[in-house]
């Protein structure tokens, strides 16, 4: 596999690159702003960028621009959004387009690094990877899932987080097959149409999102 | 009668006992024209000044502002001149010339209060817009310290502690090095913490006051710094940070961009203010715009105090701050 890492800290920058190099994941380059991380996407056509958010030279939101636009230019690259701080804002946007391959993780997660890599690996392959804090924003705002029974709704929250339904199922202390009804309950109360089952769980994930005010 | 009296109640210790005397003798004076026949009734010209007189020391007391009290007094000798002019037999008005020069004096006096208070409510306004923008700006920059410096570090560290985690096993000279990083870590964010936190408010400052805590700055410059602080007592806690937020500005300044050999901090009181003065012998030019020294304008007029730059090129620079304080 082959990553692209965006990060303005050098400390942080050369931490990632040598984490993903020792779990067998490897850094084609390591830049440290968005206009250089278009460039390398553009030119390595990496199957993930590593993004962090606020880089030169607004340190504002730059790196999920820059991320946004390489969902258009290059669906190929799936993104992951590493920051110091979450916003669910961020995540709908990251989510819009309804496809799979992104994922929005508070920096800290890197801490737990076989999840971390698993969470790499996983939106690289087209999952999804939300971290629990943009999740958690959004329990108890849920008008548009009032028709979901508390146990879809958790369901739901997992879902959102990337998990597949044998990591619902061990979280919940649930069988896989209980999963399965519950995910197609959810899926059926949505009413989102038959579809690839990634897709059907991202738009999933979305109506969790858009449920908030 | 009862006006009388609760003006006089509203005067106190000598001035009361001396406002009962001058009344003992305005009774006094009656007693002595009714007991020589009456007659022309003469005691009238006691009672003008004496009534002018009490009259003007209660209101000195009672007047809520000095306009209103010069404006008072107008009034007061304005009714003493008719009443001098009324007790003489009236004719010709003449007290309506010096009461004219009165109220002319009073309407420009008006005037001019008013010209100043909107100075002063403009003045105020941009200081207070100042010291918003003060806070603000200086709250960005601690976000963007934590969250580049500490923060990061802190992230540093606990990746370096779940590498450690994962080679434990497999290669443990590796979990070592990794172990030896995350301490490093460790290390510089506490360090960025103590940073950040000596930067909002040196702890030093609120321990042992203005001159050990720039006596603190002085043997970290690593130039020589004299330290001058002449102060009865410690002033109150918003001009103290203000002070030495002065002082560590100007020596920031003089050591950053200054080039200087030699430093003087002096901070000394005058009446009712402290006055800050940090002198460089270096090569001047220092500019306003540069962050610190404006932001550290706004931070001092905020306290309603002063700044002065002096800095020509080729130098020397002077930066002095007067900072009023009411203790």
């Amino acid at each position: 596999m082959r990553a692209v890492i965006a990060e303005d800290l050098a400390l942080l920058r050369d931490g990632l690159t040598r984490l993903l190099r020792d779990n067998e994941i490897e850094v084609v380059d390591a830049v440290g702003d968005g206009d250089a991380l278009v460039l390398a996407v553009l030119r390595e056509r990496p199957d993930i960028a590593i993004v962090d958010i606020r880089m030169p030279p607004t340190f504002r939101d730059e790196g999920l621009r820059a991320a946004l636009a390489l969902r258009e230019r290059v669906p190929e690259t799936a993104i992951l959004i590493i920051s110091q701080y979450v916003e669910g804002t961020y995540a709908r946007e990251l989510l819009a387009d309804g496809r799979g391959g992104v994922g929005y993780l508070l920096k800290d997660r890197v801490m737990d690094v076989d999840a971390f890599v698993e969470a790499v690996r996983r939106v690289a392959d087209g999952g999804t990877a939300l971290d629990p804090e943009v999740v958690a924003h959004f329990v108890g705002r849920k008008d548009r899932l009032a028709d979901l029974t508390p146990r879809e709704t958790e369901v739901l929250a997992l879902m959102a987080e990337g998990r597949s339904n044998a990591g619902i199922a061990e979280s919940l202390v649930l069988t896989v097959g209980a999963v399965e009804k519950h995910v197609a309950s959810i899926l059926q109360k949505l009413r989102l149409p038959p579809s690839q089952e990634t897709h059907r769980r991202v738009l999933a994930v979305l109506a969790y999102l858009d449920s908030g005010p | 009668m009862t006006d009388n009296v609760a003006m006089i109640v509203r005067l106190r210790g000598t001035a009361r006992a001396w406002v009962w005397a001058v009344l003992l003798f305005d009774l006094f004076v009656l007693v002595v024209w009714a007991a020589s026949g009456g007659g022309s009734f003469w005691p009238i010209w006691v009672w003008l000044p004496t009534g002018l007189a009490v009259a003007s020391a209660w209101w000195a007391g009672a007047a809520p502002t000095r306009f209103a009290r010069q404006a008072g007094e107008a009034v007061l000798v304005s009714l003493f001149l008719i009443g001098i002019w009324a007790a003489a037999g009236g004719g010709s008005f003449w007290p309506v010339w010096p009461i004219a020069v009165l109220a002319l004096g009073m309407g420009l006096q008006a005037v001019t209060r008013r010209a100043k208070s909107e100075e002063r409510v403009e003045e105020l306004t941009q200081s207070r817009a100042g010291a918003v923008e003060a806070a603000e700006s200086q709250l960005r920059r601690i976000e963007r310290d934590l969250h580049d410096g500490a923060q990061a570090r802190l992230v540093a560290l606990g990746m370096n502690l779940g590498l450690a985690e994962q080679q434990l096993g497999k290669d443990p000279e590796k979990a070592q090095a990794h172990l030896t990083e995350a301490r490093a870590a460790a290390a510089a964010a506490l360090q960025e913490l103590r940073d950040l936190a000596r930067g909002i408010h040196p702890p030093i400052l609120a321990d042992r006051g203005l001159e050990a805590a720039i006596g603190a700055l002085a043997t970290h410059s690593g130039v020589p710094v004299t330290v001058h602080v002449e102060l009865s007592g410690r002033p109150p806690e918003t001009v103290e940070t203000a002070a030495y937020f002065v002082a560590a500005e100007g020596l920031a300044n003089a050591l950053k961009h200054a080039h200087a050999s030699r430093i003087d901090i002096d901070v000394h009181e005058r009446e009712d203010a402290i006055a800050v003065r940090v002198l460089d012998d270096g090569r001047g030019g220092a500019a306003e715009s540069s962050g610190g020294l404006h932001g550290l304008r706004q931070r001092v007029e905020a306290l309603d105090g002063s700044l002065r730059i002096a800095s020509p090129d080729g130098g020397p620079t002077v930066i002095e701050a007067v900072l009023p304080c009411v203790r």
